[in-house]
């Protein structure tokens, strides 16, 4: 079993200390989104991970094998994709994909299928012939995407990489994770700025500010249990079921009792004579979120 | 690890010779050469008058041979300087202001293997740059001088070669330091030929001393073996004869030593570099 250990990991630029005893264990496939504000070390965090940059303190195991001691056969396990993709712009997005796949390992014919197969995922099999100086940032992100899948690497380690893609770049991108995640049983470790991104793909979430950890749990744990409901309301003021209810122009907010279901509350939403629009679930992200992050 | 090597070697020959500043110093090699084959012609029945001595007076057809090969290695000597800036110069400092350091530091391969990969394709493109040069001075020489090339020939292509090697492993030294690649081009040339050529006049002008140990003087046995005159105008022991074996094992000595010593510093730099 793959695993991820990052012991007590502290970076300093100077006088900033950009990353502040960072512990986290990782031992079973799963995503892991890294939320937090601009500057807060995820990126700082990504990086040493993957021998970019070397930990001030502390240490970080692949499988057992630690990165900064021993990088070449820690970063077997590992793909990345690190800040916005950059690659050699002479080469073109096969030879690009050919040199990694080569250089992990690949037999010439295996990288061959491996590329056509990647290329297909990510949605770049149009573009593999033109050399990467030509690519725009959307297929960029895409080429990193497919380089950082290479191999089948036990831990994927993606910093923002849906940044720079359009909406349906973004819905594709995700459901690659997911499928990373759920029929590849892989580690993946994502940074992002969007909640509803960590919500989608992630199992757990770990919030970072100012260098440090302020919150680590998983996804299921911040289901809540409240609700928001568009609709037309006629100045309904009480729902039996729910409690803390509010009413905004065309919106209810809502928190059900205990042992009520969304059903159950709709249900009685309709028979008061409510035309319901949308009803969304709402978890404890966000709130949790901005109550750690200033 | 040889594997490795050899996949990282191919790769960025191939980023090399399909770069700007590749087929820039190709534009650049024809048009010294095509320059070169016109004053050949043009001047060859002045050759003597290029060494101040040998003015006006009648020169026996070796020496003017020499005087040829001498001519064409002065200007050939001057080339992979051009060439290592333009391929050696950015070598690492681009990894940093290009970002793909963040593609390839992530890889499972270790960085010495990479640096060392890119620093033979760097001193592949300057030996196709150069040798394009030296095919067309071998063809002119055979038009002009029929008969065979002089030995001297040979040792000159090899000591050609070695600087080659050292000074590209100078131009990464350099580029280890710096994140912009602007840093490094400009601090290559004001090293090459500022201070480098500040330091000779002031040995030579003030101490009447040759600083054998400088990386542009070792270069000049690139034409020093056919004729031993150097073009600064305050050189100590020119002579008509080629340079001595000792002088040529010097310029030897020197050249390698700054490959080594540039190349290890640089590897020590390249493998603890970090990229915020």
């Amino acid at each position: 079993m793959p695993g991820l250990d990052i012991m007590g990991v502290s970076k300093n630029f100077g006088s900033l200390q950009a990353l502040k005893d960072i512990n986290l264990n990782v031992d079973t496939p799963q995503c892991i989104g890294i939320l937090g504000p601009n500057g807060a070390g995820k990126t700082t965090l990504l990086k040493i991970i993957t021998n970019i940059l070397k930990p001030s303190e502390g240490k970080i195991l692949v499988n057992g094998v630690n990165v900064n001691q021993n990088p070449t056969k820690a970063l077997e396990k590992i793909g990345a994709l690190v800040e916005q993709p950059e690659f050699y712009p002479y080469l073109t997005g096969r030879e690009t994909m050919k040199f990694v796949a080569r250089i992990k390992g690949m037999s010439v014919s295996g990288s061959s299928e491996e590329i056509e197969k990647l290329a297909s995922i990510t949605g770049i099999t149009g573009y593999l012939d033109r050399k990467t100086g030509e690519y725009s940032r959307g297929m960029k992100q895409r080429l990193g995407l497919a380089v950082s899948m290479i191999g089948d690497p036990e831990i994927i380690v993606l910093d923002e990489p849906t940044f720079g893609l359009d909406p349906r770049g973004m819905k594709e991108m995700r459901d690659i994770l997911i499928t990373l995640k759920e029929e590849k049983k892989r580690i993946i470790l994502f940074s992002t700025h969007l909640i509803s991104e960590a919500r989608e793909v992630c199992d757990r979430v770990i919030i970072v500010d100012k260098g440090e950890i302020k919150f680590n749990d998983e996804i299921s744990d911040m289901r809540g249990n409240k609700m928001r409901i568009r609709g037309s309301f006629n100045n309904i003021k009480n729902i039996p079921g729910a409690k803390d209810l509010t009413t905004k122009g065309n919106e209810i907010t809502l928190e059900m009792k205990p042992g009520e279901t969304r059903n159950s509350i709709l249900r009685e939403l309709m028979e008061n004579g409510v035309e319901i629009d949308s009803v969304e679930g709402m978890d404890r992200m966000e709130e949790v979120y901005l109550s750690l992050v200033q | 690890m040889t594997n490795r090597f050899s996949i990282t070697y191919g790769y960025y020959f191939r980023n090399y010779y399909r770069s700007r500043s590749f087929y820039l110093m190709l534009l650049l090699v024809l048009l010294v050469s095509g320059l070169m084959v016109y004053l050949s012609f043009r001047y060859l029945n002045k050759l003597p008058d290029f060494i101040p001595e040998l003015k006006g007076k009648a020169i026996s057809t070796g020496l003017k041979e020499e005087l040829f090969l001498y001519i064409w290695a002065f200007v050939l000597s001057d080339l992979p300087v051009f060439a290592a800036v333009f391929f050696g110069s950015p070598a690492i400092s681009s990894e940093i202001e290009n970002r793909t350091a963040f593609q390839i530091f992530p890889l499972p391969i270790g960085r010495s293997v990479l640096l060392m990969g890119k620093y033979l394709a760097s001193v592949s493109v300057t030996l196709v740059i150069t040798a394009i040069y030296i095919i067309v001075e071998v063809i002119t020489y055979i038009i002009v001088f029929p008969g065979q090339l002089p030995v001297t020939f040979f040792k000159s292509i090899g000591l050609l070669a070695v600087f080659i090697f050292s000074i590209s492993a100078f131009t990464f030294l350099v580029s280890s330091i710096f994140k912009k690649n602007l840093y490094a081009y400009i601090t290559v040339f004001l090293i090459y030929f500022i201070i480098f050529s500040a330091m000779n006049i002031v040995f030579e002008l003030i101490y009447s001393y040759n600083p054998f140990f400088l990386l542009d003087n070792a270069a000049s046995i690139v034409e020093r073996v056919f004729v031993n005159v150097s073009t600064s105008t305050f050189a100590v022991n020119n002579s008509i004869a080629g340079a001595s074996f000792s002088s040529i094992m010097v310029a030897l000595l020197v050249m390698i030593l700054y490959l080594v010593v540039s190349i290890v510093i640089a590897l020590l730099i390249f493998e603890n570099k970090e990229v915020k």
